[in-house]
């Protein structure tokens, strides 16, 4: 084996792009928070945009390589060490046999992303290698073998990407500005005074934040109905309302379906910078439609050249 | 029926019908997702069915690719009413003619496959002693009902699934009869075992795994309802037909799958 857990982070797990199609089985669909960021790291190693790639929370993880890789690391900032000196982000390293990988500490964002060149030689479970309810042990091993294609896809890619183009792919994760979302389901069941309420004034992630969802603090809201619906389906990104009046944001390991008030759901390209966001970070929500939706997601979709 | 169609964010859609449980309205339900499913379009990630909803989740660039939207120039709204207009067979010179003809026909089979689906029910075994039914007491002495007695008006009924979630494979089945209904636990418990079986109001479901949970449990069922093994995968789906039949402890510990 190739890659070793030599210490165990708090939340460490493999994601891709997720496991779709299984939701009417009640299977999550899992999948990275932050899928900016890691599908970024994939590119600058010449991957698959929607490769697995190790999920890293603080305190993070530390690994020991057994053999020689190129990886790369994205999202957030949690100083990387290599053997005890200080790594960039966003570019491809090289890891010699025995180098060890620590993360000093949390300087910006949230979550980070270790993308290693080539493919995982581990099996997946229903097309996807995202855990889901889990997370890496100390001592667990992980293989990556790299083919030529890869690296050859690698060569091309770098030509491409100048800091520039990698800091304009990096830094609108961690901009601040508002938070977009499409009124959903039960937008019309608050009333009107929460919906001023939510609108106007800013909220805060909770300390309870994990993959499952990121509990809101901040104004409480209140609906001119009784907070009981028909269970339906949910997706991430969904604004549900509590019974306590609190906030909740539904993120990658959510329920497949919920039956308190559905308010809207974020937008993809958002969402990212909200996974990213610190306890601290003031978030205001605003409003909009689904044509600026596609647009904007559209736009970023194309700074990626498609492989999968 | 009146079918409405919104946004559910970005990335999906959600036909409804009026908001209650009822078998009527999730045959619809099923019905919709089995049209739309027979159409393959590769832009589609899931089709969801719970109670009166089904929600289409899609790939945003997919969509903007697949030929017939395109071609069409259409918006994912525009696309979900045709989906619509398509079911109900209404308009023939639908934008997407192909797609309406193509539902036409399948709808025609689906009424056959509805009809068998409908005679098909899954039979479950399940043991209602009292070590593994650990909250029977909890309605004996609520509902002024004996064990046996519950037993029985828990394996007369068929149940119908309504939707599945919560854990992977838990399929929320209905309706429970009024003698023994009871509401869910004030606090869920840490750990209840897989294949536990219990009733949270008018709805009777399995655990599929060891979980927390709030269902007081009358039984359990020795089948495995969900592995991660493709075959078991989907063991219940919605629109399926469900009876219990009760087993002794005995005939438990020989059939049990989850040892």
């Amino acid at each position: 084996m190739a890659i070793q857990i030599i210490k165990k982070g708090i939340a460490d797990t493999i994601q891709d792009i997720g496991r779709y199609g299984y939701q009417h089985l009640g299977i999550q669909a899992n999948g990275y928070l932050d899928y900016q960021s890691a599908r970024l790291a994939n590119y600058i190693l010449g991957n698959s945009v929607n490769a697995p790639v190790f999920e890293i929370h603080f305190p993070a993880s530390s690994f020991c390589f057994t053999r020689n890789y190129t990886i790369c690391i994205s999202g957030a900032n949690f100083v990387p060490l290599l053997n005890e000196k200080s790594i960039a982000i966003n570019t491809a390293i090289e890891v010699k046999q025995n180098d060890i990988l620590q993360f000093l500490k949390p300087l910006e964002g949230r979550i980070a992303y270790i993308a290693i060149q080539g493919t995982i030689k581990e099996d997946s479970w229903l097309n996807s290698h995202s855990y889901f309810a889990n997370s890496i042990q100390k001592d667990a091993q992980f293989e990556w073998e790299v083919s030529t294609e890869i690296s050859n896809q690698f060569l091309k890619n770098s030509e491409l990407l100048s800091s520039e183009i990698i800091n304009e792919m990096h830094s609108p994760i961690f901009s601040s500005g508002p938070i977009q979302f499409i009124p959903g389901p039960a937008w019309n069941d608050l009333t009107e005074a929460s919906q001023k309420l939510f609108l106007s004034t800013e909220y805060h992630i909770g300390m309870q934040a994990n993959r499952m969802g990121y509990p809101l603090k901040g104004a409480l809201l209140q609906l001119n109905k009784p907070n009981q619906y028909l269970s339906a389906a949910v997706t991430r990104g969904t604004l549900q309302l509590l019974p306590n009046g609190e906030l909740m944001v539904l993120m990658a390991d959510h329920q497949t379906i919920g039956g308190y008030a559905n308010l809207g759901q974020i937008i993809l390209v958002d969402l990212p910078r909200l996974a990213q966001a610190s306890n601290q970070t003031s978030i205001h929500f605003m409003e909009t439609t689904i044509d600026t939706a596609h647009k904007l997601y559209q736009q970023i979709e194309k700074k990626f050249i498609h492989r999968s | 029926m009146n079918w409405r169609l919104a946004l559910l964010g970005d990335h999906a859609l959600v036909f409804s019908l009026e908001e209650k449980m009822s078998e009527e309205i999730i045959e619809k339900i099923m019905a919709l997702k089995k049209s739309i499913e027979t159409l393959h379009f590769d832009f589609i990630k899931e089709l969801i069915p719970s109670y009166h909803t089904l929600t289409l989740v899609y790939d945003i660039n997919l969509f903007y690719q697949n030929n017939i939207t395109v071609k069409n120039n259409q918006s994912v709204v525009e696309f979900g009413n045709d989906m619509l207009t398509a079911f109900n067979s209404a308009a023939t010179n639908s934008t997407i003619k192909n797609a309406a003809e193509k539902i036409k026909a399948n709808n025609n089979l689906i009424e056959n496959n509805s009809f068998t689906d409908r005679e098909k029910i899954i039979q479950i075994p399940v043991c209602y002693d009292e070590r593994l039914g650990i909250d029977l007491e909890n309605i004996v002495s609520r509902n002024k009902i004996s064990i046996e007695e519950i037993i029985k008006i828990h394996t007369e009924e068929t149940y119908l699934v309504y939707c599945l979630g919560f854990l992977p494979g838990f399929a929320y089945m209905g309706k429970v009869n009024a003698a023994i209904q009871i509401a869910r636990h004030a606090s869920p418990r840490k750990e209840v075992q897989a294949g536990s079986v219990g009733i949270a109001g008018m709805q009777t479901g399995i655990y599929p795994m060891n979980s927390p949970g709030g269902w007081q449990i009358i039984g359990r069922t020795p089948i495995k309802i969900f592995d991660k093994a493709p075959a078991i995968l989907g063991k219940l789906s919605a629109g399926n037909r469900i009876q219990f039949y009760p087993i002794d402890f005995a005939e438990f510990e020989k059939l049990n799958e989850y040892k």
